[in-house]
């Protein structure tokens, strides 16, 4: 079920109904019913995987509890995340190794079957919730759940399922049990959560969407301007579409009176991509690097160089985990990580460089102009992989970038005579009215500053993006990009 | 008064007025629909004349379309000095347009009805179940109570999803309809002046989206009894019914899928129904006639009327 369907809008009320008719300490079993609705709505033996993901973690964590010595809690931590991680691997890569190593011809006349294998809407995401689930148990951060429910119900909260955040059991858990509860302010920032980010997604994301893809589509013969604006336009689309799919799953979440950890923070307003990374885009998976990969690979305790090959597996890894993404499973995606994980070291070694000119002209250091260039270049750093990782090859996405690269000087001649349609001057205005939000928001919170407003300026604001939405929005079901992995 | 109370009278009084909204605006989109309704064939219903005769109504699929492109109905009713109106509607098949000739015999009359027959329109709901629920059909439906009423008919008993009444009912399409301001007319209705330049990839590309499905032999059958349901509500109104296939390019014709077997059924259902079938398929071979893979431009409609058309009609 999307989130942008009428199923959801009949959905989420009945839910909310049942939800609030049944006793607080009973409210777990709502949610974990209509989890399994929702997730079993489009492609019901999806439920297969869900289930055996959730046993097999639920069987090892009450078997960690039960095992103390280190070599058997290993060997079970092992066990599970080799069938839920590897399992996650096999999806996303076996048809895809097997053509390239068909391709490569490596060992004559030998080609490995093709499997056809998909992986189930959201797999990536809830294999990485599980797994966490097992990592912090045998840490002993998280004691094993007694109950099968609260494990099936963390691995398949609806609002969660398709696009994270990727929750930890150990701030979710405690929530479930503590009694569900929502009050007249949870209610209101639920909805303002749901309406803006529908608002994200159908509005911005899905009429940008249109216009990236037909660039994309078409990298070889579009004009220089159309790629650039492709581009530009891209990065605004994935962070809406994505952005906007965590702030339902918040805003739904806050309707039942559960808190989610945040996902975004204004990315675009960073000001260097270890900022982008660190403190602002999809926190809940940079988060679990740091926590389950980078840290245990010996994070920045194990001196410079071991430091800088941990970001670089960190980066990569991230990358693979992107793979498939809606655009494919290809060596984009390593590409797109690796340049990522470049633009760290490249950070690390100007941080010093930075300091000194803080401490000598700290003024400068701290004007709003400088900061506004350092987003700027950021937000191009940023845009140059995104080429990589919305291009359908490498090859398209070195056009893209070479194409435009070559005009660079003519762009501001180019703009000038290029017959800009009614959607992409649309698109600007969407844009900026994004950015003078997210700016205005950085400040103070927007929905704060509307729960003080008077009620007609409030009010006012709802049935803008109300009718904003019905007017603008693009209503024909495009899935969100992070659920197609 | 409690915090949770005073919520859900704000959001009482917030939804009165936003509905309130909702209905204004959504009465200035069916106002708008009244300005730049051009094909839609339900528009054309309730825009004709009161209790209208007609000599010929033309029902169909995108094919009998451009039989009132441009001024083109006109010239054909000029030269034969009959009235005809022309509504057929992009990519239906016989459910759809059984539910527009319902529409039209409602509140018209017409002493012949001209079918043309597309073989893809019978092998896939997409062409007729779901085509209830699209969007620009929808958008250029003017509201009418008698519509909803028969359109709940076919969600009841023809498996039309009921999600097309609540879009047509609440007016959602209409409302969120981008090209509000355009005329609401058919892509192809621009290329009517236009000369196809043959292309093999142009040709297998719309075949496989005419023909989305595997050719199921129960599908073809439940279709075609469909049409023949529609040609009985024909006949009970007095009207005469001639059923007949356009010309198309060789390469477009040779590719259609699962010809023979709808050639057989149609056959059958038209001698029980003693409906004529004129086939003019291998009429006009010549890729100049068409603007594009499969739709005659107006040099290929001019010569099928003057070879064909003008007797047919005169008959």
């Amino acid at each position: 079920m999307l989130f942008t369907s009428l199923e959801f809008f009949i959905f989420l009320p009945l839910v909310i109904a049942v939800f609030r008719i049944v006793p607080v300490a009973q409210r777990w079993a709502v949610l974990l019913l209509a989890s399994y609705v929702f997730y079993g709505f489009l492609h019901p033996f999806n439920l297969v995987y869900l289930g055996a993901v959730t046993l097999v973690i639920y069987l090892c964590g009450r078997w960690l509890a039960r095992t103390e010595k280190p070599s058997g809690r290993a060997a079970v931590l092992a066990g599970g995340l080799v069938v839920v991680l590897g399992s996650l691997t096999a999806f996303k890569f076996y048809d895809f190794v097997a053509g390239e190593i068909s391709a490569a011809n490596l060992i004559p006349h030998f080609a490995l079957p093709r499997l056809g294998l998909t992986a189930p809407a959201g797999f990536s995401f809830y294999a990485f919730s599980a797994a966490s689930y097992l990592i912090d148990i045998y840490a002993g951060r998280l004691t094993a759940q007694q109950k099968l429910a609260g494990t099936v119900l963390f691995v398949a909260y609806f609002p969660k399922i398709f696009a994270g955040p990727i929750e930890r059991a150990t701030t979710f858990l405690p929530q479930l049990w503590s009694g569900l509860r929502s009050d007249s302010k949870r209610i209101v920032l639920g909805l303002q959560l749901i309406g803006w980010g529908l608002f994200k997604k159908v509005v911005i994301a899905d009429n940008l969407a249109q216009m990236v893809d037909h660039t994309f589509s078409i990298v070889s013969f579009a004009p220089p301007v159309e790629l650039l604006l492709g581009s530009y336009f891209f990065a605004f689309q994935i962070y809406c579409d994505f952005s906007g799919y965590t702030d339902i799953a918040l805003g739904a979440s806050s309707l039942f009176g559960l808190t989610l950890m945040e996902n975004f923070r204004r990315p675009y307003l960073s000001r260097s991509t270890a900022e982008f990374w660190g403190e602002r885009w999809h926190i809940s998976l940079s988060h679990w690097f740091r926590d389950y990969l980078y840290i245990p690979l010996g994070g920045s305790r194990a001196g410079p160089l071991r430091r800088a090959a941990n970001v670089m597996i960190v980066f990569l890894v991230s990358g693979l985990w992107h793979a498939g993404l809606g655009y494919g499973v290809g060596w984009t995606f390593l590409i797109w990580g690796a340049l990522n994980g470049f633009y760290q070291w490249a950070g690390l070694a100007t941080r010093r460089l930075w300091r000194r000119v803080g401490e000598a002209l700290p003024r400068v250091k701290s004007s709003a102009a400088l900061a506004v260039l350092r987003a700027v270049i950021t937000f191009h750093l940023i845009t140059i992989a995104w080429v990589f990782f919305r291009a359908a090859s490498i090859h398209d996405a070195l056009v893209v970038l070479r194409r435009i690269g070559a005009r660079l000087g003519d762009l501001p001649s180019l703009f000038a005579i290029y017959p800009f349609s009614t959607e992409q001057l649309t698109a600007f205005g969407l844009i900026a009215f994004l950015i003078g939000y997210e700016i205005v928001d950085e400040r103070r919170p927007v929905f704060q500053r509307l729960a003080d407003a008077p009620v007609a300026v409030r009010w006012g604001a709802y049935y803008l993006l109300i009718f904003a939405l019905l007017l603008l929005g693009r209503w024909q079901a495009k899935e969100f990009i992070y659920m197609q992995f | 008064m409690t915090a949770m109370q005073h919520l859900e009278r704000s959001a009482f009084l917030f939804m009165a007025i936003g509905l309130v909204l909702y209905a204004g605006l959504s009465f200035g989109c069916e106002r708008l629909l009244f300005r730049n309704g051009h094909s839609n064939a339900l528009y054309k219903i309730a825009t004709a004349p009161p209790a209208a005769d007609y000599d010929w109504l033309v029902l169909g699929a995108s094919h009998a379309m451009p039989l009132d492109f441009d001024d083109f109905n006109a010239f054909m009713q000029h030269e034969t000095g009959l009235r005809i109106i022309n509504l057929a509607s992009p990519g239906t098949g016989p459910l759809y347009n059984r539910f527009v000739l319902q529409s039209f015999l409602r509140a018209h009359r017409a002493g012949n009805l001209l079918y043309v027959v597309d073989s893809f329109g019978f092998w896939s709901r997409a062409w007729n179940e779901d085509r209830f629920a699209d969007v620009k059909l929808i958008r250029g439906t003017p509201f009418a109570p008698a519509t909803v009423a028969l359109m709940s008919d076919y969600v009841r008993n023809d498996g039309v999803s009921p999600k097309a009444l609540l879009d047509y009912v609440s007016g959602f399409s209409k409302v969120n309809n981008r090209d509000r301001f355009q005329r609401d007319a058919w892509e192809g209705e621009a290329q009517f002046d236009r000369v196809y330049r043959p292309s093999v990839s142009a040709v297998t590309k719309r075949i496989a989206y005419l023909y989305p499905d595997p050719q199921a032999p129960a599908v073809l059958a439940h279709y075609v009894d469909v049409f023949g349901g529609l040609v009985a509500i024909a006949q009970q109104h007095d009207t005469r019914v001639v059923a007949v296939k356009l010309p198309a390019p060789a390469q477009f014709r040779n590719q259609l899928r699962g010809e023979a077997a709808f050639d057989d059924s149609l056959a059958r259902i038209l001698a029980e129904r003693a409906v004529p079938l004129l086939d003019f398929s291998t009429e006009l071979d010549d890729p100049s006639f068409y603007f594009d893979t499969d739709h005659l431009n107006r040099t290929g409609l001019t010569e099928l009327f003057q070879r064909r058309l003008k007797t047919l009609l005169m008959m």
